[in-house]
């Protein structure tokens, strides 16, 4: 991959801005996310990083800033849009559809144009292949028709991953991967994170689990109240006398 | 009858679902079969039902519970597919029945343009009511579809010049040379031509890309849409599909009963049956809201009937519905399932194939232990967790 395509392939903010009532959740967070590579977005609770999330998919509209996606401007899109600009996102709590098997909530995310292709049956053989091969991927294969409101927490986050992965996005956003599943599935969803970053896939990873973006990570930017104070290589972050404070307090 | 026989509908169709099959490719040909051979008899027998019915009473229940049908069915395009609950599509039933009266009185149109213009002039009249209603979810929708038909009444009830008011409007009979049970006969085949259509459309929805993008949105709309579904588009065209087929019934029912009263038309009371009757039968089902509204619309007529004289049909139908609700949430399709399923021949659950295909692995994991595949260990490592993850 040349320097330029990278260069185009970026996801960057500017001065982006979101208040709720008083409380100031986001504010003049300019970020650049390198392409290619693992980004990891860390901070306290309450630093504004899931908000952040949610401004640059779609799901909140900022109230200034703007949002860049490959030179394209995508502040305030609809998420659906933004979603087929090439970024996919878990959620923090994971989402699933609940009553919908395994296989259903994958072919939700098949893009689909023109009146015909949304007419045609939902079972195509070959999205449904495709379906099955990322269900491999992730491992729970053998819950094809289960519905997903009958797997467990970390099936759910799996099913949730292999549901972004469907869209086949560019850029990956997942909110605290890591949150309330087992130390046994951390491990296999970072390797997950690896492999697919090692097949092209840029990543931007929201995580409380400080060992796993210290271990998994190229980049990470630190969050607190509301503005990025920090970023660089994990090394390089952890000694920063501003992260500290944030975290610690002192 | 035609309550009994429809009744035998789910229990005949035990892999008629998508939902349902584990074991899909197992019995899909039985089920086929069997879901076809309920579908002829059914037919045979709905069909069949102008002719055997006893007197010109029963005849125009008949048609009252087919045009129940019809409208819970139209309900269902929308409140079955999206979860969006509705209850104003009284509304576009009252535009469907004044549009083609009015239509025939004013233009002087055959019956039946009228009937198909009144349904073309609602599909253009929902569109920017429908962007406007979707801007909300959940209560606040229930709420705005609400506010709309009692607008409509308001409406429907003051502008007596235009609408004839209170006094009402006569609607021409499109087939004057008729007499009465003909009509009737008539009225009965065109509502169940006309269900047909509907039941169609809904099938074809539910198989396609579209209907799973619907339902993604019943599921969890913010998800669906950060997955790249437009669900905007998706509830508006679900929203017009839905309001077109209840102004087609509405129109329908005005040719029918050849006189219309804002009360009536536009009443919350026909919007709530809507629901109850799709509810009743199980809104994920294609026959679900036709199946309630056989058993609902049976059970408001005989009520009507047994205590027509005081308030106590309201009360038998509340109780009706609250033991409905209280025991099958789901409605009786599903219930009816799981009893059938229960009788027949027992599936493994879930748990436990999981249970027989970890053993497998375990053992092929054990006989090959370096070229176990990662997908395979993964799926292991799950099924373990689950405990653990159940709080």
């Amino acid at each position: 991959m040349t320097t330029t395509t990278q260069q185009a392939r970026s996801l960057e903010t500017v001065g982006l801005r979101k208040s709720f009532g008083g409380v100031h959740a986001v504010q003049d967070a300019t970020v650049t996310f390198q392409p290619g590579r693992i980004n990891a977005v860390i901070g306290p609770n309450g630093s504004g990083k899931t908000t952040f999330f949610n401004c640059v998919t779609g799901m909140i509209k900022p109230d200034s800033g703007t949002v860049t996606y490959r030179g394209e401007t995508i502040t305030r899109k609809a998420p659906h849009r933004i979603a087929r600009a090439g970024i996919g996102r878990s959620f923090q709590l994971c989402r699933v559809f609940p009553r919908m098997t395994v296989l259903e909530n994958l072919l939700v995310a098949v893009r689909r144009t023109g009146v015909v292709e949304l007419l045609a049956g939902a079972r195509n053989p070959e999205e449904i292949d495709r379906a099955r091969a990322l269900l491999v991927r992730v491992g729970i294969d053998h819950l094809e028709d289960t519905e997903a409101r009958n797997l467990s927490y970390g099936q759910q986050k799996l099913l949730e991953l292999a549901g972004v992965l469907m869209a086949d996005p560019d850029t990956i956003m997942l909110d605290e991967p890591a949150g309330g599943v087992n130390p046994a599935l951390i491990g296999r969803i970072a390797t997950l994170v690896q492999e697919l970053n090692a097949e092209g896939k840029t990543f931007i990873v929201v995580e409380h689990n400080m060992e796993l973006v210290m271990s998994l990570s190229h980049h990470v930017i630190v969050f607190d109240r509301g503005r990025p104070i920090a970023e660089g290589s994990p090394d390089v972050v952890q000694t920063d006398p501003r992260v500290l404070e944030a975290y610690l307090g002192v | 009858m035609r309550n009994a026989s429809d009744t035998r509908l789910p229990a005949t169709t035990p892999a008629g679902s998508e939902e349902g099959g584990t074991t899909r490719s197992a019995r899909w040909s039985r089920g086929r079969v069997a879901r076809v051979a309920a579908l002829v008899v059914c037919a045979v027998l709905v069909l069949s039902f102008p002719s055997m019915a006893p007197n010109a009473y029963i005849l125009s229940a008949g048609i009252v519970v087919a045009s129940y049908a019809c409208t819970a069915t139209a309900w269902n395009f929308m409140g079955g597919f999206t979860g969006y609950v509705s209850l104003g599509h009284a509304a576009f039933f009252g535009l469907g029945a004044y549009g083609t009266g009015i239509l025939i009185r004013d233009l002087g149109l055959p019956s039946f343009v009228a009937w198909l213009l009144a349904g073309v002039l609602v599909l253009l009249v929902t569109i920017p009511l429908g962007i406007a209603a979707l801007r909300v979810r959940g209560a606040s929708f229930v709420i705005v579809s609400i506010s709309f038909v009692l607008i409509l009444l308001l409406v429907f009830q003051a502008w007596g010049s235009f609408t004839g008011g209170s006094d009402g409007l006569v609607v021409p009979r499109p087939f004057p040379d008729l007499l009465r049970p003909e009509h009737h006969r008539v009225f009965f085949y065109l509502f169940t031509a006309l269900l047909a259509v509907m039941l169609l459309a809904w099938w074809l929805i539910d198989r396609s890309r579209f209907g799973t993008g619907l339902k993604a949105v019943r599921e969890d709309e913010d998800k669906a849409q950060a997955l790249g579904v437009p669900t905007r588009n998706y509830k508006l065209v679900a929203y017009v599909v839905s309001a077109t087929f209840t102004a087609l019934a509405g129109g329908m029912y005005a040719l029918w009963f050849g006189d219309l009263d804002p009360i009536f038309q536009f009443s919350i009371m026909l919007g709530s049956y809507m629901v109850l009757m799709a509810l009743f039968g199980g809104v994920r089902h294609l026959y679900g809201p036709l199946l309630g509204a056989v058993v609902v619309g049976v059970g408001l007529e005989y009520f009507k009937l047994e205590f027509g004289d005081t308030q106590l049909h309201l009360v038998a139908t509340a109780l009706l519905l609250g033991l409905v609700v209280l025991f099958m949430p789901d409605g009786i399709i599903p219930a009816a399932k799981a009893l059938a399923k229960r009788f027949g021949p027992q599936d493994s659950s879930i748990r436990e194939i999981s249970a027989a295909e970890l053993q497998e692995r375990n053992l092929t994991a054990s006989g090959t232990p370096s070229s176990t595949p990662s997908g395979t260990t993964t799926g292991r490592t799950v099924a373990d967790d689950e405990g653990e993850d159940e709080r």
